[in-house]
């Protein structure tokens, strides 16, 4: 067949030196174009204005899958340690719906082995099973009076995360990936890091429910590729790669001028964005690179005191959640399974403490030290509280040491930078921890707060679909003054 | 509204015939109050200023009101004079108050254009104040507009859809040329590629005729009903687990095959609504529409510990109302789940009425145990495979031959010779156990002491390690058993039975040997039938007498008693001669002291036959007298009972029983009524705990009127919603038929037909589908068939300047169907490029390759992905296994629903996770592999030019630019260059293919390195054609 040698763009843009992206193409083909292509579609994941000035850029939420004890943890109740073993009076009991009890139970103080002690400038009370969190009490803001409407794992994991206990929402990550876009076109704008197993509600936690799939939390795990498909598959080095993608996209290009969809240019951009991402995302898993002090400070397991040399832990997710963020992520979210003690707490609640204590101080310690404290907000979250009143089996129904069950109608999560009011506590409970004293916050009001840090009016983010406008917050929601500095 | 009485719009279409000329021109028409102004006002202010609400008592919906003035006395709307009108201001100027609209993102640019033309214009729009939205009316088209089409030859789809394009101004567009319109239509009704025939068929004859056919093939295609079933399967959240923490797998995949097997026999699709809905009541209901109602059974189910079983089924049955309600009447009615709908005319009363139909099924969360709960409710078995049926029968065969041989052998002849021999046998007396007076020895040389039962007390330190010696000279005979009990006693450490120490008790004994010692010359005596009143977890008794010194027998944790264990001898032996002895050792090497504190020796002794006899079966055996007939049968049962040659048939024949019985039918999900109604109430907002008013099953007071002979169950609620007064069910279906075709609905919110719904683009052809479908008698085919054969359909898709500007989106259908395939489209699409996909269906889902750790511990039993090794591995996506908590990896990239609930349109998007999926997925890899090996084989040429361009043919059905070809060209150069230089490249490349898919060509023989070299070169070029947009959109 005869065959006439056109010019090989190929060896042009090698010879650049780099690898192009549709703009530069479209302008290359201009001239050989019959078509006038539209211009590449808007990329959705393009940074927008927020609906006012934000107070944080960026969001590090922490959930404790499980739910952990915040009455040994973050709301001291001495009167409950004082008629610890009496059975609880009738009507914590009678008429409410618990998930395991099922006869009347006694009262259940928090061990005198473990203190609670005034910290700071401050003076919030933190227990002794945290004292590093307790070194950066005046950073935070403990709200006390949290309530949700579930209380079985995966529906009130879902109610707290995507403002709906049944499936289908888009989850808060997703919402506000949505409405501000991200700022390194590098990297996911919403990126889950996890420890343990995966919560009850499965990938729904940072799914995107009807929200476009760009929107959705990428994880990064741990083992494996870190973001899935990342790395070649084998015998496709880097520069094949590269060589691959520019044939790609050169003849996507000509598609794009002989049939002008603008999905083309776009895609074009994306397997730039994608080539990019193989270098820029290890780049970022390889938290070696940080100074001994750091690793001491998080207590990584790569160096230190860590338990084991490479092994996934919450320590090491804290560390790439300041990397991400420094990066620009727009929100990243850690989820560290195991704090469900339903029994033996004593031995329990210690140990899942001393995982998560000093990283998470640490974390706060570092986004302050380089100053990006005030445009992070931390969120210490759990999809409900514990009863006051004891339960002493576990998962399998046998006889434990006491624990707690799961409570909807009261307890504690925290937050801190970002624009939160600082060296805070917000709302009371009564004095046996049950029911909620003053200033009621509930699910909605909390994530309408948390999307007000972010610069947006949770009444305006809304999303159509069939047929009406949604939102995070339903139809709820008040943004909590009282928390803001 | 009706909108079907608004003159201004027939005007329109007056116009609109009149003066084509002007339109060419392009020139813009008068702005169309319902086409354009009403979705604005509906999707903005409705929420507010609408019929349900009235903030600052304005009203934006009747005409009166519009052109009236606002509270503060402005007018609201001025005909012809837009900034005089607050209605602009308010959505545009920031400044005369909060912008409107208050709770959502402001109008765009477009939007305010179009109201301020249409009131530069006059503001006209219609007088009526009604509540009658489109869609609840019939569907009805104009004749005048069929009698057009047909003059002219049109397809009345391609009528209307000119007509549309003819007032906007847009130009006719050119058809699609037969290659591509080959690859389209066969991917938009198979979902797979057309094959290179195909296409080459096409291309010879592109004559209407011949495309007719093609259609006609593919139609007739098993594909078409696997690619139709997964749009359904969203619809119908069809999963393979429940959901939740646990998220273990259920079996329900015979509803799944239901679905392909409808779609593929064209079930009419009142009939398929109605099986699925109310199968297991139908007059004539079989197995076939009972699987059929596995649709309902689909909803995700929540067993975490600590769940409220009734709790869980009250969200279950919200969930098959709002699905059967967006499915089948593109309504969302989960609104008045709380309160009666704010929008559209349901009310809260009217949702537990559709409630009261569902509310009748059974618990699927129950208690197992303690706090576990399980998944539970409704399956049914369905019938045994040909396998299974096959493997049962030959089973059945062999039980029933040996049973034939037992009962030969069961004959009396032998029960009384049986009976002569043991009576006879009894005279020289009863086997029975003695105990004689050993002579004792023990290698560690310990004091020892022979107790008044002839056991032996070991004494003094214990040794690390010893053996026994039993020695006799005197025994009757013949032996039969010896027995060993490890007695327990005061002196010993903690009473024994072993010495080591006073908490572990225990002892190992590695050997008991028994032997006839005659002078120097041992003769040992083989054992057999080992038994022990407990053995230690990897110590079995039996381990005393095989002769290994490893094993041994031992007895923790059951230290705190005395054990025994008993050997049979295979032969009976005779009792030793005056010059011989016979002995028994105990073996004990374990070291730790330990041995047995203090054993005894027994033996069994007597004739043999008399053996196992119970003291009353020999009792009768021995009697003088005649038996009576009840204890000769006495007698019979024992015998068959222990006699081996019965007995072990006999056992054989239970374990064939047992084999066949477990080959059990695979079940299926399925909805059954209770015998017992529940009673339904309204629950206050929404709470199960809070019921209101009692109420029975009714339809939407709203709708067309149910027919009162109808059932107040299922069947009478699947019999209304398919009947020929409901307006919605046929609209709602083509245009969820037509999106997936075109990749846009007529209606863009296809999962709400509601007052808040997009309005139709093109009405009346949406109506005249509608009732097209209808008429057909609601066959699937015949309607994909029409849309597949309009030149809309077969329209090309370039994007011209001109429709790039006025209908970007292909709204206006100005030019043919574009889009980026479906994730298990995409991924069926690749396997068939590279010649790997499996077609065959049905059964078990498959686990093709994925990633290690998707599938993470999220509850308990969980199961382990095994990737398939063999043809399962290329199964069409719609087999692949669904676990909602992590569906398959690339599927969800793709935008793939984790189908926990009802999806009726995925979104499309465009992004790098996408390209990574493409690029790097090992599935992907595999196809690349494939694809080379078909380039490389199907090509048959030499000629690396002609390779690549055979490569694009196949990979998007067109042939390629001279471009496309260098370019391709330069990447396999460059990649054997590469390959030249690193030759460990190419098995790791290869090497991603299983072994078995790998063709013989390369795998061995003279040439197969230099192939194999070829082979991976091209693995790349097939990786870039792969990735290309041409292969992974519809074009």
């Amino acid at each position: 067949m005869p065959y006439v040698l056109p010019t090989n763009r190929r060896q042009i843009l090698q010879r650049a030196g780099f690898g192009f992206g549709s703009y530069a193409l479209m302008q290359m083909l201009a001239q050989e174009s019959s078509v006038t292509a539209a211009p590449a579609v808007a990329n959705p994941l393009a940074e927008r204005p927020p609906h006012f000035p934000a107070r944080a850029k960026h969001m590090i939420h922490i959930h404790l899958v499980g739910s952990p004890s915040h009455l040994d943890l973050f709301d001291p109740k001495p009167e409950l340690q004082r008629r610890h073993g009496e059975l609880c009076p009738d009507e914590m009991f009678e008429g409410k719906k618990f998930a395991f009890l099922r006869s009347r139970p006694t009262l259940f103080g928090t061990s005198k082995d473990w203190t609670f002690r005034k910290c700071g400038q401050s003076g919030i009370e933190l227990s002794d099973l945290m004292p590093h969190l307790q070194s950066v009490a005046d950073e935070l803001c403990v709200v006390r009076s949290l309530h949700t409407d579930e209380f079985n794992h995966g529906p009130a994991q879902l109610f707290m995360l995507t403002g709906f206990g049944r499936f289908g929402r888009p989850s808060l990550g997703s919402w506000i990936n949505y409405g501000l876009g991200t700022e390194n076109s590098n990297l996911p704008g919403y990126v889950v890091l996890i420890t343990g197993s995966v919560l009850g509600a499965g990938n729904s936690a940072w799914g995107s429910g009807f929200l476009p799939t760009v929107y959705q939390g990428v994880e990064f795990r741990s083992q494996g590729d870190p973001v899935l498909f990342l790395s070649n598959p084998p015998g496709i080095d880097r520069e094949s790669r590269r060589d691959v993608i520019d044939t790609v996209n050169q003849i996507n290009a000509s598609t794009l001028s002989e049939v002008g969809d603008p999905e083309i240019a776009t895609r074009i951009d994306q397997y730039e964005m994608a080539y990019r991402m193989q270098a820029s995302v290890p780049e970022l898993m390889e938290i070696e690179s940080e100074s001994q002090a750091t690793h001491d400070a998080y207590g990584t397991t790569l160096r230190s005191g860590g338990p084991g040399p490479g092994k996934p832990s919450f320590a090491n997710n804290c560390l790439l959640a300041r990397r991400l963020v420094e990066r620009g992520v727009r929100c990243v979210q850690l989820f560290d399974q195991g704090w469900d003690h339903h029994g033996n707490l004593s031995g329990s609640l210690p140990k899942k403490c001393q995982e998560v204590d000093r990283p998470v101080a640490a974390l706060i310690q570092d986004l302050k030290q380089r100053g990006l404290l005030d445009e992070t907000l931390v969120v210490w979250s759990a999809e409900f509280g514990r009863t006051p009143m004891a339960q002493g089996t576990n998962g399998e129904g046998k006889k434990t040491s006491a624990g707690r069950d799961h409570h909807r109608d009261a307890f504690t999560l925290w937050m801190a930078g970002g624009g939160t009011r600082p060296g805070t506590v917000y709302g009371r409970t009564d004095e046996l921890g049950y029911s909620i004293a003053e200033d009621p916050v509930h699910v909605h009001d909390f994530n309408a707060t948390l999307l007000h840090l972010m610069g947006l009016n949770h009444e305006r983010l809304t999303y159509r679909h069939q047929g009406r406008q949604f939102r995070l917050t339903d139809v709820h929601g008040v943004v909590q003054r009282g928390l803001l500095a | 509204m009706n909108r079907k009485t608004f003159s201004v719009r027939l005007i329109g279409i007056l116009v609109i015939t009149l003066s084509s000329w002007a339109l060419r021109s392009g020139e813009a028409l008068a702005v169309d109050y319902a086409d354009e102004v009403q979705p604005i006002l509906k999707r903005h202010c409705d929420r507010c200023h609408g019929e349900s609400a009235q903030e600052g008592s304005l009203v934006l919906f009747r005409r009166d009101a519009v052109l009236g003035v606002a509270d503060s006395g402005v007018p609201i709307v001025v005909p012809e004079q837009p900034d005089r009108s607050l209605l602009i201001e308010r959505v545009t100027d920031a400044s005369a108050g909060d912008l409107m609209p208050l709770d959502g993102q402001p109008l765009s640019r477009t939007e305010v254009n179009v109201l301020r033309e249409w009131i530069r214009d006059g503001a006209e729009m219609p007088d009526v104040s009604g509540t009658e939205h489109w869609a609840y009316q019939a569907p009805s088209v104009d004749p005048q507009a069929l009698r057009q089409a047909s003059q002219r030859n049109l397809s009345p789809i391609d009528y209307f859809v000119e007509q549309k394009r003819i007032r906007s101004g847009l130009p006719s567009p050119s058809l699609a040329d037969p290659a591509t319109l080959a690859r389209r239509v066969s991917l938009a009704l198979t979902g797979l590629p057309a094959t290179l025939q195909q296409i080459d068929d096409l291309q010879r004859d592109p004559s209407e005729e011949n495309y007719r056919r093609l259609v006609d093939e593919l139609l007739a295609s098993d594909a078409f009903g696997v690619h139709w079933a997964r749009h359904w399967l969203d619809l119908a959240r069809y999963a393979d687990s429940n959901g939740f923490q646990a998220d273990q797998l259920r079996s329900s995949w015979a509803y799944r095959d239901w679905v392909v097997d409808a779609f593929n026999r064209d079930k009419p699709f009142d009939q398929f609504a109605i099986e699925q809905l109310a199968g297991d009541l139908l007059p004539d209901a079989n197995l076939q529409t009972r699987i059929a109602t596995g649709f309902h059974r689909t909803p995700t189910c929540n067993v975490e510990a600590g769940v409220q079983p009734e709790a869980n089924r009250v969200q279950q049955v919200f969930d098959r109302v709002n699905t059967t309600a967006t499915v089948f009447l593109g309504s969302t009615i989960e609104c008045a789940q709380c309160h009666d709908h704010k929008y559209d005319p349901f009310t809260q009363e009217d949702y537990y009425r559709l409630f009261a139909y569902f509310n009748n099924t059974p618990l699927e969360v129950e208690k197992a145990s303690g706090v576990r709960f399980d998944f539970v409710g409704p399956t049914m078995d369905l019938p045994l495979t040909d396998e299974q049926a096959a493997r049962r029968k030959q089973l059945q065969k062999q039980i029933t031959s040996l049973r034939a041989k037992q009962d030969a052998l069961g004959g009396e002849d032998r029960f009384q010779a049986w009976r002569t021999q043991v009576s006879e046998a009894l005279r020289q007396g009863r086997a029975r156990w003695l105990t004689p007076t050993p002579h004792f020895s023990s290698t560690g040389e310990e004091p020892f002491q022979v107790l008044d039962d002839q056991s032996v007390l070991l004494q003094g330190n214990p040794p690390g390690s010893t053996e026994y010696r039993f020695s006799y000279d005197d025994l009757e005979g013949p032996i039969l058993g010896v027995r060993l009990d490890a007695l327990q006693h005061d002196d010993l450490p903690g009473r024994g039975p072993g010495r080591g120490d006073a908490k572990r008790t225990n002892f190992v004994l590695h050997d008991l040997q028994m032997r006839v010692e005659t002078g120097k010359k041992r003769h040992l005596i083989s054992l057999a039938d080992a038994k022990a009143s407990f053995s230690q977890s990897k110590y079995d008794v039996a381990g005393a007498i095989d002769g290994d010194p490893k094993t041994a027998w031992a007895i923790a944790p059951k230290f705190d008693q005395p054990h025994w264990a008993t050997f049979r001898t295979t032969e009976p032996v005779d009792a030793p001669r005056a010059d011989q002895r016979l002995v028994v050792t105990l073996d004990q090497h374990f070291g730790r002291g330990r041995v047995i504190g203090r054993p005894k020796v027994s033996f069994l002794i007597g004739p043999p036959e008399t053996v196992g006899l119970t003291d009353e079966i020999a009792q009768l055996l021995g009697k003088a007298t005649p038996l009576e007939a009840a204890e000769i049968e006495q007698l019979r049962t024992f015998f068959l009972a222990n006699d081996p040659e019965t007995r072990d048939p006999e056992r054989k024949i239970r374990a064939l029983v047992s084999r066949r019985d477990r080959i059990q039918p695979e079940t299926t999900l399925v909805m059954v009524e209770q015998p017992e109604s529940r009673e339904t109430f309204v629950m206050r907002r929404g709470d199960y705990l809070s019921p209101g008013e009692p109420v029975s099953p009714g339809t939407p007071s709203a709708l067309h009127p149910a027919d009162a002979d109808l059932p107040p169950n299922r069947l009478g609620l699947a019999r209304w919603l398919v009947d020929p007064d409901n307006p919605l069910l046929a609209r709602v279906t083509v245009n969820r038929f037509w999106a997936e075709v075109f990749g846009r609905g007529i209606v863009a919110t296809p999962e709400d037909f509601g007052t808040q719904a997009d309005a139709p683009t093109h009405p009346e052809l949406l109506d005249w589908l509608a009732l097209e479908f209808q008429s057909e008698g609601w066959s699937v085919k015949s309607l994909l068939r029409t849309m597949v054969l309009s030149e809309t359909f077969r329209s090309s898709s370039v994007v011209t300047a001109r429709a790039a500007e006025l209908d970007p989106d292909n709204r206006l259908l100005s030019r043919g169907p574009r889009f980026r395939l479906p994730a298990e489209t995409l991924r069926d699409n690749a396997l068939a490029i590279s010649g790997l996909l499996c077609r065959e269906g049905a059964g078990e889902p498959v686990m093709p390759f994925q990633p290690d750790g998707i599938w993470r511990a999220v509850g308990r039993n969980q199961p382990q992905w095994t990737a398939a090794q063999d043809q399962d591995r290329y199964r069409r996506g719609l087999y692949v296994v669904w676990k909602r908590s992590a569906p398959y990896p690339s599927f969800v990239t793709f935008d793939a629903p984790d189908r926990a609930a009802c999806t009726v349109q995925r979104p499309r998007t465009n992004t790098p996770l996408q390209a990574l999926v493409l690029l790097n997925d090992h599935a992907y890899a595999e196809a690349a592999v494939g694809l080379a090996q078909r380039m490389v084989l199907e090509s048959g040429s030499d000629d690396p030019r002609e390779v690549a361009a055979y490569g694009y043919r196949i990979a998007t059905g067109r042939e390629p630019s001279l471009s496309a070809v260098e370019s391709l060209l330069a990447l396999f150069e460059s990649q054997s260059a590469l390959l030249a230089e690193n030759p460990d490249l190419v098995d790791q490349r290869i090497g991603v293919l299983p072994e078995s898919f790998l063709d013989p060509a390369f795998a061995s023989g003279a040439d197969a390195s230099e192939a194999k070299r070829r082979l991976g070169a091209w693995y790349a070029v097939a990786n870039a054609l792969l990735n290309l947009d041409q292969t992974i959109t519809l074009n």
